[in-house]
C-alpha cells in the first residue's frame, strides 16, 4: 500500500494525476480485459455487423459483427503485454551489456559502444519488414524485431549510468573493503541506476507500443482478426464511413495509454532525480 | 632510521606517472619515487598542498592504485607478490576515511547496512544478528544513535556521514587507517567534532594512522611523525613537532610561514 | 616560528564619518520571501579592514551578494544601507548597488577560476573595467600603460607580457590577483573580498592576503574580508562580525579573540581551531550541528549549542546593534558586551 501511497504524492498537476490514474487503470484492464469482456472478440456475427455503440455492445460491432468493446479489453492485455515482453527482454540485454561494458572498460568497452552506435543505425522499420519477410508477417515477428532494433538504447543509457556511479567515491570505498564485482553489480549499481532505468522504461511504454501499433497497422505485426488494437484500425479503416466507432475505440486507446505513460514517465523522471532529492 | 624490525608500511623509491589525457582534468598527481616507512602504532602525517601527490599517496597505500616503479612492502612483505586471498585479507587490514562524506556512502543502502557491509566481507564467523549488533556498536562508537541506523546517508549532515564512514572503515579491526583529508570538507565546529572523535580512536584503538592533511596545526597536533610534500616529492621528514617549528627544508619553511 | 602581527589599522577616529552604515538589513529569498539573514547593523569606517566570519550556511555570502545587488534571487527585507554620505534608495535598490560597484566598490568573490572571462585577454578585462568605471577620459594607449601598470601592483610578474594572455595561462593565485585588479581598476574606497582565497594552497593564501592589505595601507582602501577562517581573520583584520544561522551576534576586536572574554560563539568557534599556540588540550569542539541561516527562531541561533544558554536565550528577540556601535555583543546574557 504503501507503494501506492508514494507513487500520489508524486503528481504536481491535475493532468498527471489524471495521466496516473489512466496508466494504473490501463494496466488493470491488460490484467483482468479477458476476464470482464462481455463477449468473445473473434466470434464473427455477420447478422449483427456494423452496429453502432447501444446498450448491447457498449462500443458497436465491426465489419464481421464482433463486439469491438471486448476485442480492445482482450487487445489491452495483447498489446500491452508484448509492448512489456519487448521491454522486459531490451532492458535485460541492453543493460548486461552496458553494465558489462562499464566495468570492464578500455578496448572492449570500446568496441561494444561502437557497436550499439551501429546498430542504432538500423532504420527499425526496415528491420521489422525483414523480419516478417523472413518469419511471416505475425505479431511474434514484430516483437522479434523491436527486441532486435531497441537493445542498444538500454545499452548505451546502463553504460553511461554505470561508468558515472563507478567514478564516485563510494564505489573506492567498496574497492577499499575488497567488495566483490557481483556484489557491486547488485548492492551499488542497480540500486543507484534503477530510477533513471523506471523512467526511461515509462517513456519507451508509450514509444514501444505505438511501434507494435503501427507495424500492425501496416500489416507486418498482428494479423487481423487478431485483437492487437493497431490491427484493429487497419481493419476498421475501410469502414470509417459507416462505421467510425470501430476505428474510434482503438485509435483512443492507444493515444491515451501513449500519452499517460509519457506524462507519468516525465513527471517519474522529475520525481525520482537524485539531484532535487540531496538538498 | 631507527624503526620497529618490521614496520607496517615501507614504500621505497615509489613513483607513479599519469597518461595526460586531451581535456579530461586528472585530479590525481604523479610521484617522483618516494621513500615512506610507516611503524606498527604509529600516527603518521603526509602534509602538502594540493598537487603535491599526498592523495596518491593514499591511494597506493590503500591498494586502490598502482605504482610504475619501487617497491611498496606491507608488514614486510611485497604487495606484488601477494595472491588473490592476501589481497583480499590486506583490506581487512588496511582501511581508509576520504574527504568528502557526501559521496563516500552507497546512497541507496541504509548506514547500518553499509556498516554491516564491511563485516558481511570480513568476519565470516559472524551471523546477521551478530553483525547488527556489531554494526549498532560502532554506529554507538562514533557517536551516531543506533535508532538512527535505519536511515540512508541523505538524511545525515556532513559530520556526522564522516562519521558513519569511520564506524564503516573501523569495523573490519584494521591494523593501519589512512585518513585522506578527512576534515577539510567540513564546517569548522564539526572538524573539531571529527578530529576529537580521531584522538579518541587513537587512544582507545591499537590504531596505526597515516594522517593525510593540507592542515600543518592538525598535523602537529596529532601526528608523531610528518612527511612533507610537494610536487610529488617527499621534501622533509622526521617527528612532527621538530620539522612543524624547525624546518630544514626551505620549502617547509614556506609553508609555515604561510600558514594562519 | 614568524608570527606576522596583526597588520590591520585600527578603526578610525571617530569624528570622521563611516564609509559604510548597514541598519537593521534583512535579506530573504524570492522563492517563499524566506527570511535569511535578519537584524544585521553594522559600520566600516574609512580606511578600515574589517572582517566578517561566519560557517557555512551563517548566511554571510548570500548577505554581502545581496547587499552589493549581485544575488538574483534574494532581497533586501528590510533596512537601510548607507555607502559614503549617501543612502541607497530602497527602491531599485539593486540596481543602484550594482551601480555603486562599478564605482566606488571593488567585488572579488570566491572563485578565481569562473569569475574571469576564459576566452579574453586578461588586458583586455582590466580596459574594459577602467572604461566602464570612468567612461573613456584618456585614450587607448594611456588606458593600457593605467591596465599595466595595475597588473605589476598586484604582483603580477611581466605585466607586459601578462596584458597579451589569456586566464587559462595563469594559476589559481595568479587569476585571483587578476581579479582584484580588475576589482581595483576602479579605483574603489571599498574592496569587499568575499572567501578570495579558499581556493587556494596555504603560501597563495597568505600572498593574496597581503597584497589585499598592502593595498589597504597604501592607498587608504577600505576592505570587508569574508572567510570562513576566524584565525586568518584574526591575524589580518582589526574589528570581526560574527554571523551565526542568519543572525549578527558579535562585533569583535580581533585582538580581543582569544585573550578576553568574548561573545559564548565567538569563543566557541575560537575554540575550534588548531591555531599555532594551541595545544590539542586547547581545542574544543561545538556539540551539535550548525544551524543554517533561515531557521525561523526568534531567540539567540546559537542557544541550541551555546554552553551558557539559559532558557531566555531561546524565545527573547536576539539584541540589536542599532546605534551602529562599534563592539557589540547580542548575548542578551552580557556575554562579550
Amino acid at each position: 500500500m504503501s507503494v501506492f501511497a508514494k507513487l500520489w504524492s508524486y503528481p504536481k498537476t491535475n493532468i498527471e494525476r489524471v495521466a496516473l490514474v489512466l496508466v494504473l487503470a490501463i494496466i488493470l484492464v491488460a490484467i483482468i480485459g479477458p476476464f470482464i469482456a462481455p463477449f468473445d472478440p473473434l466470434k464473427i456475427a455477420f447478422r449483427s455487423k456494423l452496429q453502432a455503440p447501444s446498450l448491447a455492445h457498449w462500443l458497436g460491432t465491426d465489419g464481421s459483427g464482433r463486439d469491438v468493446l471486448s476485442r480492445l479489453l482482450h487487445g489491452a492485455q495483447l498489446t500491452l503485454s508484448a509492448t512489456m515482453l519487448v521491454l522486459v527482454v531490451v532492458v535485460a540485454i541492453g543493460c548486461a551489456i552496458g553494465i558489462f561494458s562499464a566495468f570492464i572498460g578500455g578496448a572492449i568497452d570500446n568496441m561494444l559502444m561502437r557497436l550499439t552506435d551501429i546498430w542504432l543505425g538500423f532504420p527499425p522499420l526496415i528491420l521489422a519488414l525483414g523480419f516478417a519477410s523472413a518469419l511471416g508477417a505475425s505479431l511474434s515477428a514484430a516483437i522479434w524485431a523491436l527486441i532486435f532494433s531497441w537493445w542498444p538504447n538500454y545499452a548505451r543509457l546502463s553504460r553511461m549510468v554505470t561508468s558515472d556511479i563507478l567514478s564516485q567515491k563510494f564505489i573506492a570505498s567498496a574497492d577499499a573493503l575488497g567488495v566483490p564485482t557481483h556484489r557491486k553489480v547488485f548492492h551499488y549499481v542497480i540500486p543507484n541506476a534503477l530510477d533513471v532505468l523506471v523512467v526511461q522504461v515509462a517513456l519507451d511504454v508509450s514509444a514501444v507500443m505505438l511501434a507494435i501499433s503501427g507495424l500492425s497497422f501496416i500489416g507486418v505485426g498482428a494479423q487481423i482478426p487478431a485483437p492487437e488494437w493497431g490491427a484493429m484500425i487497419a481493419d476498421g479503416r475501410s469502414y470509417v464511413a459507416n462505421g467510425w466507432w470501430i476505428v474510434l475505440a482503438p485509435g483512443l486507446a492507444i493515444f491515451l495509454t501513449a500519452v499517460s505513460f509519457n506524462v507519468v514517465g516525465d513527471m517519474l523522471r522529475r520525481e525520482l532525480d537524485p539531484t532535487s532529492r540531496r538538498r | 632510521m631507527a624503526e620497529t624490525p618490521l614496520p607496517m608500511v615501507e614504500l621505497q623509491g615509489v613513483s607513479k606517472s599519469f597518461a595526460r589525457r586531451l581535456f579530461v582534468q586528472n585530479r590525481s598527481f604523479a610521484l617522483r619515487g618516494i621513500d615512506i616507512t610507516i611503524g606498527r602504532g604509529e600516527v603518521v602525517g603526509i602534509l602538502g598542498e594540493s598537487g603535491s601527490g599526498k592523495s596518491t599517496v593514499a591511494n597506493i597505500v590503500t591498494c586502490l592504485t598502482g605504482y610504475d616503479g619501487g617497491i611498496y612492502r606491507f608488514k614486510g612483505r611485497d604487495i606484488a607478490s601477494f595472491t588473490r586471498r592476501e589481497r583480499f585479507a590486506f583490506k581487512s587490514d588496511v582501511q581508509i576515511v576520504f574527504q568528502d562524506p557526501y559521496g563516500s556512502l552507497n546512497p541507496r543502502a541504509t548506514v547500518r547496512a553499509s556498516v554491516m557491509e564491511s563485516l558481511l566481507l570480513h568476519r565470516r564467523d559472524l551471523d546477521k544478528a551478530g553483525r547488527m549488533e556489531r554494526a549498532d556498536l560502532l554506529l554507538e562508537e562514533v557517536g551516531i544513535p543506533a535508532s538512527a541506523g535505519d536511515r540512508y546517508p541523505h538524511e545525515f549532515s556532513g559530520g556526522q556521514r564522516q562519521r558513519i564512514a569511520i564506524a564503516r572503515a573501523i569495523a573490519v579491526e584494521p591494523e593501519l587507517l589512512v585518513c585522506d583529508e578527512p576534515l577539510s570538507s567540513l564546517d569548522v565546529s564539526i572538524q573539531a567534532q571529527i578530529l576529537e572523535l580521531f584522538v579518541r580512536m587513537i587512544r582507545e584503538r591499537a590504531l596505526t594512522i597515516v594522517f593525510i592533511s593540507h592542515d600543518v596545526n592538525v598535523v602537529r597536533l596529532i601526528c608523531d611523525r610528518v612527511y612533507v610534500m610537494n610536487q610529488g616529492a617527499v621534501v622533509e621528514s622526521g617527528p612532527a613537532r621538530d620539522v612543524l617549528s624547525n624546518p630544514k627544508n626551505e620549502y617547509t619553511a614556506r609553508l609555515l610561514d604561510a600558514v594562519y | 616560528m614568524t608570527e606576522t602581527l596583526s597588520s590591520a589599522a585600527a578603526p578610525s577616529s571617530q569624528s570622521e564619518a563611516p564609509l559604510l552604515e548597514i541598519r537593521d538589513a534583512a535579506v530573504a529569498l524570492k522563492s517563499g520571501n524566506r527570511t535569511m539573514v535578519s537584524g544585521v547593523s553594522l559600520s566600516v569606517m574609512p580606511r578600515e579592514v574589517f572582517g566578517i566570519v561566519g560557517e557555512s550556511g551563517s548566511g554571510k555570502t548570500l548577505l554581502t551578494r545581496t547587499l552589493l545587488g549581485l544575488q538574483d534571487d534574494a532581497y533586501v527585507a528590510a533596512g537601510s544601507v548607507r555607502f559614503d554620505g549617501r543612502d541607497i534608495p530602497a527602491q531599485g535598490y539593486a540596481a543602484s548597488a550594482r551601480k555603486l560597484l562599478g564605482h566606488s566598490i571593488g567585488f572579488v568573490p570566491q572563485d578565481p577560476f569562473s569569475s574571469l572571462n576564459p576566452s579574453m585577454k586578461i588586458g583586455k578585462q582590466i580596459t574594459e573595467a577602467i572604461h566602464l568605471a570612468k567612461g573613456w577620459p584618456m585614450g587607448a594607449e594611456k588606458t593600457r600603460e593605467a591596465a599595466i601598470r595595475l597588473i605589476g601592483e598586484v604582483g603580477i610578474p611581466e605585466p607586459a607580457l601578462a596584458f597579451d594572455q589569456y586566464p587559462d595561462q595563469f594559476s589559481g593565485g595568479m587569476r585571483q590577483r587578476i581579479v582584484f585588479a580588475i576589482a581595483l581598476s576602479q579605483d574603489p574606497k571599498l574592496l569587499v573580498a568575499d572567501e578570495p582565497t579558499t581556493a587556494l594552497d596555504a603560501i597563495t593564501q597568505r600572498r593574496v592576503i597581503e597584497l589585499i592589505l598592502d593595498r589597504s595601507r597604501s592607498h587608504g582602501l577600505a576592505v570587508i574580508l569574508i572567510s570562513h577562517n576566524l584565525e586568518l581573520l584574526r591575524q589580518s583584520v582589526g574589528r570581526i562580525a560574527v554571523l551565526y544561522g542568519g543572525q549578527l551576534h558579535t562585533i569583535v576586536d580581533a585582538g580581543d579573540i582569544g585573550t578576553r572574554t568574548v561573545h559564548p560563539y565567538a569563543e566557541a568557534l575560537f575554540a575550534c581551531i588548531p591555531t599555532r599556540e594551541k595545544e590539542l588540550a586547547d581545542i574544543r569542539s561545538i556539540p551539535g550541528e550548525p544551524v543554517g541561516a533561515g531557521f525561523g527562531l526568534t531567540g539567540c541561533a546559537f542557544s541550541t549549542r551555546c554552553a551558557y544558554a539559559e532558557p531566555v536565550c531561546r524565545s527573547a528577540p536576539l539584541p540589536l546593534n542599532e546605534r551602529l556601535a562599534p563592539r557589540f555583543s547580542a548575548c542578551i546574557l552580557g556575554r562579550g558586551a
